[in-house]
């Protein structure tokens, strides 16, 4: 056997694609990433029925939109420290343990593995999202609301709701990869609290600035004087946002995938 | 044949040169013992060996091929290495963690099970690497580094932090790695640390390789100083050129940096000049102070 025939037969780097998902999902044991989805999707309910039943005893009745209100409001208080959460949770083994290095000498570049990191929590919290917005819409049922359930104005938001949410995951995780001391991003997802939950109070223009305000902007319901109305999310701004963090994610992963250890 | 070897290998970080022309040699099948002071250049060096930075200038050669873009992947498959601190996730057992590598590499589960041996971790692969002790993280680290089947094992201060027996140990497996065939380049700013195990040693200072050869050559790349005991001291002076580089201590004379020739010389002359000589030898030099003096910014 040659020298070079031995060196390039005996293993391979840069693993695919399949295989980095697989080994996040491995990695993912013990981290209680499960269980923190979980806690999102029941504060996101949580929330919502605390609201629906609220707004239904001052106004004596239920419709379906109140509920759908509540989700509006439920998804932006829950999401965003929870999102950092999950992201910090994910990417500090990589610091912990020198999981960088190792990934580089194994072929998998800083950055591809954030991508990996990404795929695997975008998976849970769409199930965790979405799974809520189901959950909240046969409880409305259940409650006995009255009037049709808008369903394409709740599926839109529920799939807008996780666009966004996806969008602010992935900025948790680029900036608990570059940063060792997860204290910060945590701080990261308390500010995103406070600027999603304000955000409703901003001209459009300013909600349009940061990932957090775009909760704000494809809220599906809210209170019109003692009433609720079912609004019109911004799917324009929600796609405008999917496609700049689409580019934004690939350029800084990129980037990671350069730097020098 | 070298299995690595550099060419005028440099790495600059602005104005600060890290690692300046550097001609790393390490021949197949050997323990390089790649020393120098905290700060040398060492683990930048590893570094740029293992494409983990890339050079500002200079050439790199594994197994004979120069590292390009193109056959970087190809030639980094035969290199296992640990650098900084052993990896290893601690929420997961050792096992848990060579199943990540060997899922990354696409390693047969026979590759890995010889990895355990050979670190003698076998009995510990189910317990979390948080509860490992550091010889034992050390371990599972070249266990990840050898699961690949190596050529080459680039290891950066392995034997940082353990105790005398923790070091004894890893000792003993870079000898078993070496018998085995795989050369083994290990980085250490103590000399004591590996001089007994490496074959070649390569001294690193102020990121210049000020020596690469034998610890034979090492101990005669620094000509130890000539003592000579004299009855009367006070007629010394006048007797030793002012070019020489010796001082007086109490009887003895101590000349550094002479040959035999010059060394003749000069007990002829304090014999001509009646100072009594009744002894005369060559200093004895432990490898570290050799290493002490080079690394000082001694003579190489």
């Amino acid at each position: 056997m040659t020298t070079e025939t031995r060196s390039v037969h005996s293993v391979r780097l840069e693993p695919g694609a399949a295989t980095l998902l697989r080994n996040e999902i491995a990695k993912c044991r013990h981290l209680r990433i499960g269980l923190v989805t979980a806690l999102l999707a029941v504060g996101i309910v949580g929330l919502t029925l605390v609201g629906t039943l609220a707004g239904a005893s001052t106004d004596g009745d239920l419709t379906a939109a109140l509920p759908l209100a509540g989700l509006s409001l439920a998804v932006p208080v829950a999401s965003p420290v929870i999102l950092a959460i999950l992201a910090s949770r994910a990417v500090d083994i990589e610091h912990q343990g020198g999981g960088w290095l190792l990934g580089r000498t194994t072929g998998v570049a800083p950055g591809r593995l954030c991508r990996a990191k990404l795929g695997v929590l975008a998976a849970a919290v769409a199930v965790g999202t979405g799974g809520a917005s189901v959950v909240v819409a046969l409880l409305t049922r259940a409650l006995g609301a009255t009037g049709p359930v808008p369903v394409s104005l709740w599926l839109g938001y529920t799939v807008a709701a996780i666009v966004v949410s996806l969008v602010v995951l992935a900025v948790q995780v680029l900036i608990s990869a570059r940063i060792d001391n997860q204290l910060i991003p945590l701080g990261v997802g308390i500010v995103g609290t406070v600027v999603a939950i304000a955000a409703s109070a901003f001209p459009s223009w300013a909600a349009h600035l940061t990932p957090w305000g775009y909760w704000s902007l494809i809220a599906a319901a809210d209170y019109a004087g003692e009433s609720v109305v079912t609004l019109q999310p911004s799917y324009v701004s929600v796609v405008a946002l999917a496609l700049l963090a689409t580019a934004g994610v690939v350029v800084a992963t990129r980037r990671l995938d350069r730097q020098e250890v | 044949m070298d299995i690595v070897s550099t060419q005028a290998l440099g790495k600059r970080y602005g104005s600060t040169t890290v690692v300046d022309d550097l001609h790393l040699r390490i021949p197949e099948g050997c323990v390089y013992g790649f020393l120098g002071p905290n700060g040398s250049g060492k683990s930048t060096t590893m570094k740029m060996l293992l494409s983990l930075i890339a050079p500002t200038s200079g050439r790199i050669e594994l197994f004979g091929r120069p590292m390009t873009r193109e056959t970087r992947r190809d030639l980094l498959a035969g290199v296992g290495s640990l650098i900084e601190a052993p990896p290893g996730y601690g929420h997961l057992t050792g096992a848990e963690n060579l199943r990540i590598v060997q899922r990354s590499l696409g390693l047969r589960n026979d590759q890995v099970e010889r990895a355990v041996r050979t670190v003698r971790l076998q009995d510990q692969m189910d317990k979390k690497v948080r509860h490992y002790s550091l010889g034992m993280k050390q371990r599972l680290g070249i266990a990840m580094a050898l699961a690949r089947e190596p050529r080459l094992l680039i290891l950066d201060e392995p034997t940082n932090g353990l105790d005398p027996a923790g070091i004894e140990e890893i000792r003993g497996l870079l000898r078993h790695l070496a018998s085995n065939g795989v050369t083994v380049m290990v980085s250490s700013h103590l000399l004591g640390e590996i001089d007994k195990t490496a074959d070649v040693l390569g001294i690193l200072s102020g990121g210049r390789m000020i020596f690469q050869g034998s610890r034979t050559d090492l101990t005669s790349a620094v000509t130890p100083d000539v003592l000579i005991d004299t009855v009367d001291p006070s007629r010394v002076g006048p007797v030793l050129r002012k070019d020489l580089p010796a001082r007086v201590d109490g009887h003895t004379v101590r000349v550094s940096g002479i040959d035999d020739r010059t060394t003749a010389r000069v007990v002829e002359d304090l014999v001509g000049a009646g100072a009594g000589v009744f002894g005369v030898r060559r200093d004895e030099q432990s490898l570290e102070d050799v290493f002490m003096s080079l690394t000082s910014g001694g003579r190489p």
